[in-house]
């Protein structure tokens, strides 16, 4: 916690408990699963078994036949439809059309009366395929001779949010290329004191929630309704709008309590699928996917990375250059968007004169990547926080004290164009190396690290509220921001409840309904709090506005003697609470007030990005030099937010993304042998696991006020994750000599890499 | 996973009953006994049967009992039984710290010891121990009794010597009382363990009388080797220097395999490892 003392607040940085923690741990919450509609039917979906190869019939009259069943839907099935989808490149076909493109693609959905008689359909869909040449690494995809997965050119997505053209379907498997440049990076590393140079890898993870996807569509002529676990269902309306061809006004997107996220859930996914099933089926249907499904649905980017960074004499980094490779997969889905940030994330949070960064991404025969939380920082954090310890090491410094003095400064414009760095680095490493004592003596096979990271939040400020004041005071937001588990549901009303003075349990929330809710862009890169919570508390103080005007006009004075006090207003002797303002304006126990925001790029959100989200982690290892085998030892996170509007949830996001960093480090990763998937099933990809958890955790958050959402606040929630796997790597290396760039690093990796050393006598 | 397919579950009083439905169900039909692999396998798609036969009602398949010096465990038993049964705990400490870190409470309250072994997934921490402890099936058919060693029960991968309309009736463990030694290590990082490693050995002080080594999980089934075997006999002192040379013997014999788990050449170092981990911890 920062020195500096913070006003007085009533609610907000109090860590209220959550406010789904009791429906949800007693099973009581509903999820899209738990949702039934009257008539509803139920669809399974054939996947391709070849990673690439033309469709050359489909023959679905077996299972049209087979009792229970209403319908089948195939790529033959879709005229009158735009089967085309994808917020960046509409490439991404909602059954496959013509050829499939990995193995696991949507062919065919059977409709049936319930889920198993569906299944059991789906072995009498009869489908020919003719096999196409493959290719599965974005070095096969590059190649010369490299079969091409998609020959047409797309149109850009309507709610693109990159500003790089469109390079897909331009003859060649790049999906997207991406370069930022300054100053002179070969003059640089020709006047360097110290080069490091390596190559990197990435792996291909899978961002495991709880709830795999599920949706539930009911196509009528009044339009289209949807059920689903989208974390973003606004972007979903405008696919589904384009799909079906329908203004905004009749595309109606549901999003209950939504199972956990992390990137997975983020843009379309099925909701396509399930509503041509429904718009076929002439009846509600619902789809849920199967773990397994859903591994075969999304999945981060991979990355190639080749990194190389200067320093000068006195130990200022002068210059990094890269090179990145990101296998996508078969479909765009949101990776444009991520090679667009990973360019940006290879320099932060340090201050480097000399900048070349060149990204591209590939079409592959493999599930489609796209969002990840850390959104590409974490591909590129593991190269480049890996080579400051590397860098350290090479001239002799201690890492953190290289760190230290080479960080970006608060208010430094670091990125040229960007907003200046708004964290404050050096407390938030000070902070994570004293949480796990980085001068005290170290037992043998033990290594620590520090490491940091700060990413240009993505988060784009275009998000509108409701603050309705009801005449018993009590207080309803509708918010357009899902509740995904991060808390957003306890943290909003808490800002409206500090606000207007009034009871936080007195302040509900409707959310994540298109047709009642008003427009909120996503549930994304840690928006929620900056921008939903800065339209809270803007709506909050309109209604205030508003109910001063009312409490004159009751009390027949002028607006400008009007004086408000915390829940209420006074003039003179007189003094009323908002429920007494409301009633007696509307002279009867009733009716409301409703607050309004709109925010928009624009005065202090002018400025991209809106936050830069900055985090520090230190860990602990120890490494059993016999099996390789890593044992977290401590762990040490530190949330640079601002403010935590709620302590203890800011804290809970940061052990939450730093376990999903160390699941990357130590052993998370997608296996494709050949063309097949095959650790896909959470039997054989390994997840972080409670026994995982190091045997020492701090949590930490400094809260300096410096972000521009209420009261200060900033995101959280993504950043402690991106420096993981570099923290691991880098603890490894100082543990035992060995220095690892391709996570995860697993016991048998470790192995080698120590073998080798002992063979060679010298690092790998 | 998958919605199960639909299929009949039958609950047989006996187990000659059992065997009857095996015998008129024949491929169509499995026994259940807990379901802990089967129906995984099934939910995946992998297996499909028609019948299933719940072997975990027939009355008195899940005793576990103390009878002229061996340990005798029903069929029907499950991994959370074995667990804390005092009889097991007292008599074969080894087996119940085995029990103890078969997959996770779930599996182990639902799971039984015969299903195990006669599903024979190469992963089987039982197996492994159960082989090292010189343990014994009885398996009956109908009216047909006959008992046999584990390595003679489970002949290879997800394979069994069982005949169509045979089953599992019971486990005997001799026990050994105070000479033994005996270890059960693993090392894993995923649902099924990578490697397996059971050491038994007889002492008499510092000699090493007789000494078994079985490894589990890095091949097939698991194996052991007559050459290991001897290297791990004799003084302590001689034992130790010697282990190196076991591990080498029973890697050889084990030839494990590349697989997600690691390759073959991790897995024979690590069999090293855990050989001598299991010794330190068999005399300590």
């Amino acid at each position: 916690m920062s020195a500096e003392k913070k006003p007085d607040f009533h609610v907000v940085n109090h860590a209220v408990p959550r406010r789904d923690a009791r429906v949800k741990v007693t099973g009581k919450a509903q999820y899209v699963a738990d949702l039934k509609l009257i008539g509803m039917a139920y669809a399974k979906v054939l996947r391709s078994p070849y990673a690439h190869a033309k469709i050359l019939s489909i023959d679905a009259s077996r299972a049209t036949a087979h009792p229970g069943v209403y319908c089948v839907v195939t790529g033959n099935d879709l005229e009158g439809l735009n089967p085309y989808y994808g917020h960046a490149v509409k490439d991404h076909p909602l059954l496959a059309i013509d050829k499939v493109r990995y193995a696991g693609e949507a062919v065919a959905a059977v409709v049936a009366v319930d889920e198993r008689t569906a299944f059991e359909a789906l072995e009498l869909i009869d489908v020919k395929y003719e096999e196409l040449n493959a290719v599965f690494t974005p070095q096969e995809a590059m190649a010369e001779d490299a079969p091409l997965l998609h020959e047409k050119q797309f149109e850009a997505g309507a709610l693109r949010g990159f500003e790089g053209e469109v390079t897909a379907g331009k003859g060649s498997n790049i999906c997207q290329k991406h370069h930022i440049k300054w100053g002179n990076v070969e003059e640089a590393f020709k006047n360097a004191a110290a080069v490091v140079e390596g190559d990197y890898y990435f792996p291909m993870t899978y961002a495991y929630a709880m709830e795999a996807y599920v949706a539930i569509a009911d196509v009528t002529d009044q339009g289209v309704n949807i059920y689903s676990s989208a974390q973003h269902p606004f972007m979903v309306r405008h696919d589904l709008k384009s799909v079906f061809n329908l203004p905004v006004s009749k595309v109606r997107l549901i999003v209950p309590f939504v199972g956990g996220g992390y990137g997975s859930k983020s843009y379309t996914k099925i909701e396509p699928l399930v509503a041509a099933c429904s718009w076929k089926a002439k009846r509600p249907v619902k789809l849920q996917l199967t773990v397994e499904e859903a591994m075969l649905t999304t999945r981060s980017d991979d990355a190639y990375t080749w990194m190389r960074t200067a320093v000068d004499a006195n130990g200022k980094i002068i210059a990094r250059q890269a090179k990145i490779f990101m296998n996508t997969g078969a479909y765009a889905e949101n990776s444009p968007l991520v090679v667009e940030k990973s360019t940006n994330r290879c320099v932060g949070p340090y201050a480097i004169p000399n900048v070349l960064i060149e990204n591209c991404s590939l079409y592959t025969n493999t599930v489609p990547a796209s969002s990840y939380r850390g959104f590409g920082c974490a591909q590129v954090t593991l190269p480049g926080e890996s080579q400051i310890d590397e860098l350290a090491a090479k001239i002799g410094k201690d890492p953190y004290e290289f760190r230290l003095a080479n960080a970006a400064k608060p208010g430094e414009e670091f990125f040229p164009g960007m907003r200046p760095f708004d964290g404050t680095l050096k407390q938030d490493l000070d902070t994570a190396a004293r949480a796990i004592g980085w001068n005290t003596p170290l037992a043998k096979g033990h290594g620590r690290g520090v490491a940091c990271s700060g990413s240009d939040a993505g988060a784009y400020p275009l998000t509108s509220t409701v603050v309705r004041v009801h005449a018993d005071g009590s207080v309803t937001i509708m918010t357009g921001s899902t509740e995904l588990g991060q808390g957003s549901h306890t943290v909003l009303p808490q800002i409206a409840a500090e606000e207007l003075g009034v009871d936080f349990d007195k302040v509900n929330v409707v959310s994540s309904d298109t047709a009642i809710t008003p427009y909120d862009r996503s549930t994304g890169a840690s928006r929620t709090t900056t921008l939903m919570g800065s339209a809270v508390l803007e709506a909050s103080r309109e209604a205030i506005q508003q109910m001063v005007v009312m409490a004159a006009d009751v009390l027949k004075v002028k607006v400008e003697d009007i004086q408000t006090v915390r829940g209420g207003v006074r003039c003179g002797e007189a003094q009323l609470n908002w429920s007494e303002v409301i009633s007696k304006f509307y002279a009867l126990p009733d009716g409301e007030v409703i607050g309004r925001s709109y925010i928009r790029k624009s005065g202090r959100f002018s400025a991209l990005p809106v936050f830069w989200e900055a985090a520090a982690t230190g860990v602990e290892i120890s490494v059993d030099q016999e099996t390789g085998k890593i044992t977290m030892e401590k762990l040490a996170t530190v949330g640079d937010v601002g403010l935590a509007i709620n302590p203890a949830l800011a804290e809970g996001q940061d052990i939450g993304a730093a376990t999903m960093g160390m699941g990357i480090g130590l052993f998370e990763e997608l296996i494709y042998e050949g063309s097949q998937l095959v650790n896909g099933s959470i039997l054989d990809y390994r997840l972080p696991r409670f026994s995982d958890l190091p045997k020492e955790v701090e949590l930490h958050l400094v809260q300096n006020q410096d972000g521009v959402g209420p009261y200060g606040a900033k995101g959280g929630g993504e950043a402690s994750l991106n420096s993981m796997a570099a923290n691991i790597a880098n603890a490894v290396d100082r543990a035992t000599g060995v220095r690892i760039r391709h996570a995860p690093l697993t016991p048998e990796k470790v192995w080698r890499a120590l073998k080798d050393k002992n063979i060679q006598g010298s690092k790998v | 996973m998958m919605p199960l397919r639909r299929f009949a579950m039958h609950q047989p009083k006996s187990v000659a009953e059992a065997s009857q439905m095996l015998a008129e169900f024949g491929e169509k039909g499995r026994l259940y006994a807990g379901g802990t692999e089967l129906l995984l396998a099934m939910k995946h798609d992998l297996l499909r049967y028609e019948h299933l036969i719940d072997v975990k009602t027939i009355p008195g398949l899940n005793k576990i009992e103390l009878k002229n010096g061996t340990l005798n465990i029903g069929g029907a038993a499950t991994h959370r039984a074995i667990e804390h049964s005092p009889a097991v705990k007292e008599n074969l400490p080894v087996l119940a710290q085995m029990e103890n870190n078969v997959a996770n409470v779930r599996v182990r309250a639902s799971g039984t010891l015969g299903g195990n072994l006669c599903f024979a997934e190469p992963h089987s921490d039982p197996a492994a121990l159960l082989l090292a402890l010189g343990a014994k099936a009885h398996l009956q058919a109908k009216s047909v009794r006959r008992t046999v060693t584990i390595d003679k029960l489970i002949t290879g991968s997800y394979e069994t010597s069982l005949g169509a309309d045979e089953l599992l009736e019971g486990i005997e463990i001799p026990l050994a009382g105070k000479s033994q030694r005996a270890a059960y290590v693993k090392f894993q990082l995923k649902e099924r363990p990578t490697l397996g490693l059971a050491l038994v050995l007889d002492v008499d002080g510092d000699n090493i009388k007789k000494a078994k080594a079985v490894v589990g999980s890095v091949s097939p089934m698991p194996t052991e080797s007559d050459k290991a075997n001897g290297l791990l006999t004799g003084s302590r002192a001689q034992v130790e220097k010697q282990l190196l040379d076991a591990a080498g013997a029973l890697a050889q014999a084990a030839d494990p395999v590349d697989d997600l788990e690691g390759g073959a050449d991790y897995k024979r170092h690590l069999i090293g490892v855990f050989l001598k981990r299991a010794f330190i911890k068999a005399l300590a």
